[in-house]
């Protein structure tokens, strides 16, 4: 095979039974990662089974472009049923970059699935189609890097681990599958699943490589891709400074994946430690949200002011505390090393003020302090050792622990309103870090209610373009308006309209279609594997701030997938593929939680509440009215059904998913 | 002995200097090699090694330095068959159609670990090293491709 390696390793760490089976069976149809993650989940997750159960997999997953020439396609996925989803734990995905995806199609495989629980703590070594358990008592315990660092001197110093730290041994809701310095599944919650398998680490080492049909044509399309992004998709103007918002890449900066050009990270080196290790230096890389302890977050929701205008008092959130490099490496690493979701101060330090401005100043018996480094390091260890009761609180995560917390009412909505919907972090959901005026917070909204997360961890295309783009060159030789202009005849380019775009309620239509759109390209990134913060590529990027400003508009290539992906596998692979195969990812995702968990236009409307409060940019909001509008566009546009929110017959059959429907319709949900 | 190596004189060469402090360990250039040279995207069978060091942040890399007195040449049993010199970069380079895998090269190198690489599939050895890109119009294709410019290709006479 050209593009996939062409075996999917499955292990039963339960029974130790090792056996493998031909990727062939799932693509091209599924693409890859998320997608054939997927497609198994649909064959073989039965409903009821939850995060703990022996029968969950954990599902490391690789595309057809991981570990090859294609820029920023180092990534690799995780699939499984998250404990962490609130109320409901069920299937969702995280994807991370660094080399271990690479290694593992070096390896020969495309995929290892894991079931069973393993009798003692273990670690899988994948070693060129070779496959043992090994008992993982010496790195039992033991943080994220000195797993890692101890397998690499055993195994060698070119393999790729991936290991869960103490929290994911604790099962903490929060924990993360780490990997090298700072990438991880974090939101995801598998770290727990991890955790719950006794699964300290997979090591992987493979000296094999990933065969291309059409090299000559694949090489040239990769280097014209490369030129198109480069510079970065973060490299546009900052509001506020004179550098771009992740300065161009340097030696200070480093891509996060193999196989990128880009520089998105913020290479901490030597960084001198203190208050917790007390000596020693401490290595991190820093890449957007791990970097809030070194950065607070001052754009995190609504300033105090503002919001008390807004809601009189009722709700209200503040950025966080920026602790500078050298106590906030030292918290980064900290974290990562315990293995916890290094974004978690966004969202918990503004919740600790709210406790302590309505008077609640200790939670069985610690000390709220969120502006004491100290107070972190207490809270970060508590919770991955589940020490005392507060540990074990909040290790279930922020939702869990009000629930069984004592709290005044408007303390437990504030944890709400840090985690409006699933259970998952506010991240550009619109209501939280910039602006995002209408259409783009309805654009985003949509993604949330649909997705099984926090969404914008693989829509950040439509985040990025919404919130941050084009609102934050004012002063800076462009207005909003004008940027908003290049903007939309990018999509004019792409789409032939702009009514996407358009601000207000109007042109719901174009508004759910492109939401539709890219929440498709969403699973094809997940699939593919390539970098969410580039793909898919409406716009370009831009070497340097005068490109940017003197730019007509900024289109890119929306044709860029399918252009990487025939050449690689030799196979007939058009646009029109690209977005089906997308649709068809979404559309199975949808039936594995209809049938699983019984997902529906309820459940879907549960995050309604959030966009009741206005968005701060125009003071848009929502009502019901409005609301039940667009989900009802919505869901006439993907061909599902108004009144329930399940796909058609009609629309899964035109997918290639006749069994999907057939057995759906076998366990009586309706599909017409 | 050691004279009679030294008075075989060889054309100097071209080579690719590798900067581990611009360096990041993206493997962008391993797999452009292997693709270019193999039709492969593979880590292994590029004649570039990136070996990093993650969590040190240290980012170093093996490559052939073309040395001005090669031992891997003067090693070969079909030198100028099998380990070749290009005439126009100075490469040295394998003909691995001639190649006896007798391996006489690989031990030669004067570096180590060795900077001719050795792969081995279905019990069939394969040595292979840095060609220099020879007769690829724009050079070398890992310098070309290098976001950092880490890697850059020296051209014979301005090498040291």
């Amino acid at each position: 095979m050209y593009g996939w390696i062409g075996k999917i390793l499955r292990v039963d760490i339960g029974s130790g039974e090792v056996t493998t089976e031909d990727t062939s069976k799932y693509v091209p149809q599924y693409i890859g990662g998320k997608g054939i993650a997927t497609r198994i989940a649909w064959n073989e997750l039965n409903p009821g089974v939850g995060p703990y159960d022996p029968e969950n997999m954990l599902m490391f997953m690789t595309g057809p472009f991981t570990g090859t020439l294609v820029p920023t396609s180092g990534r690799g996925s995780v699939c499984g049923v998250s404990p962490r989803i609130y109320p409901t734990p069920w299937f969702t995905y995280g994807t991370m970059g660094g080399d271990w995806a690479a290694e593992l199609k070096y390896a020969g495989f495309d995929a290892v699935i894991i079931k069973g629980i393993s009798p003692k703590l273990s670690y899988l070594w994948i070693n060129d189609g070779k496959v043992e358990l090994l008992d993982a008592k010496q790195v039992a315990g033991l943080d994220t890097f000195v797993t890692q660092y101890r397998l690499k001197q055993k195994h060698g110093d070119r393999t790729q681990v991936v290991c869960i730290g103490p929290a994911g041994e604790n099962r903490v809701l929060w924990s993360t599958i780490q990997h090298k310095l700072s990438n991880s599944i974090g939101d995801a919650g598998l770290g727990a699943v991890m955790g719950a398998k006794n699964l300290k680490a997979i090591a992987i080492r493979g000296t094999g490589g990933v065969k291309i049909a059409k090299t000559e044509e694949f090489i040239k399309i990769c280097r014209q891709m490369a030129e198109m992004i480069k510079g970065g998709p973060t490299n546009f103007p900052h509001p506020d400074k004179d550098h771009f918002y992740h300065a161009p890449i340097g030696p200070g900066n480093q891509q996060c994946s193999h196989g990128c050009p880009l520089g998105c990270g913020e290479l901490n080196k030597n960084v001198p430690a203190g208050i917790a290790a007390g000596s020693g230096t401490r290595n991190m890389m820093t890449h957007c949200e791990d970097g809030v302890f070194i950065y607070g977050e001052s754009a995190t929701h609504y300033p105090t002011e503002d919001i008390k205008d807004i809601y009189d008092g009722d709700m209200y959130t503040r950025g966080t505390k920026a602790f500078g490099k050298r106590l906030g490496t030292e918290l980064q690493s900290l974290c990562e090393g315990l293995g916890l979701t290094s974004a978690f101060p966004i969202n918990y330090y503004p919740w600790f003020w709210v406790c302590i401005e309505n008077g609640i100043t200790e939670i069985k018996g610690v000390r709220l302090k969120p502006d004491e480094p100290t107070f972190w390091f207490e809270f970060m260890k508590k919770v991955a050792y589940r020490e005392g009761e507060f540990g074990e609180i909040f290790a279930e995560d922020l939702m869990r622990a009000a629930d069984r917390l004592d709290l005044p009412p408007l303390v437990k909505k504030a944890a709400k309103f840090q985690f409006p919907m699933w259970g998952q972090p506010s991240h550009r959901q619109g209501r939280s870090y910039e602006a995002q005026p209408s259409p783009l917070w309805i654009n985003t909204m949509l993604h949330w209610i649909i997705d099984s997360r926090d969404a914008m961890a693989s829509h950040h295309q439509s985040s990025f373009m919404a919130g941050w783009m084009p609102l934050h060159n004012e002063g800076k030789g462009g207005t909003p308006d004008s940027n908003m202009e290049r903007l939309k005849a990018a999509y004019k380019k792409a789409f032939g309209t702009t009514g996407g775009m358009e601000p207000g309620f109007e042109n719901i239509d174009d508004k759910t279609r492109l939401a539709i759109w890219q929440d498709n390209r969403a699973q094809i990134k997940d699939s593919l594997l390539i970098c969410d913060w580039v793909f898919p590529a409406i716009i370009h990027a831009f070497p340097s701030r005068e490109e940017y400003l003197e730019a007509e508009d900024y289109y890119g290539d929306i044709d860029a997938e399918a252009k990487l992906l025939a050449p690689l596998t030799g196979l007939d692979i058009d646009t029109a593929f690209i977005d089906r195969a997308g649709e068809r990812i979404r559309n199975l995702d949808r039936a594995v939680h209809i049938r699983n968990y019984g997902r529906s236009r309820e459940v879907d409307s549960t995050g309604e509440w959030y966009y009741e409060y206005p968005e701060k940019a125009d003071g848009t909001r929502l009502d019901i009215k409005i609301f039940n509008d667009i989900l009802d566009s919505y869901y006439r546009h993907r061909g599902w059904d108004k009144a329930t929110g399940h796909p058609t017959r009609a629309k899964l059959e035109e997918l290639g998913l006749k069994d999907v429907v057939d057995e759906l319709e076998n366990k009586g949900k309706r599909t017409s | 002995m050691a004279s009679e190596v030294i008075s075989a004189v060889v054309p100097k060469s071209g080579r690719i200097e590798h900067n581990p402090d611009l360096c990041r360990g993206c493997r962008i250039c391993e797999v452009a090699c292997s693709a270019y040279h193999d039709g492969i995207c593979s880590s292994q069978l590029s004649r570039i090694h990136v070996v990093p060091n993650d969590l040190a942040l240290e980012f170093p890399a093996q490559i052939c330095r073309q040395c001005e007195y090669p031992g891997c040449y003067y090693a070969c049993p079909k030198k100028d068959k099998s380990l070749c010199i290009d005439g126009e970069t100075g490469a040295r380079y394998i003909n691995e159609e001639e190649c006896i895998k007798c391996g006489s090269c690989y031990r030669a190198c004067p570096f180590t670990p060795s900077l001719i690489f050795v792969s081995e599939e279905d019990g069939k050895k394969r040595y292979y090293k840095c060609d220099l890109c020879r007769g690829r119009a724009d050079g070398p294709i890992c310098a070309e491709v290098c976001p950092r410019d880490a890697l850059t290709y020296k051209p014979k006479g301005k090498s040291k």
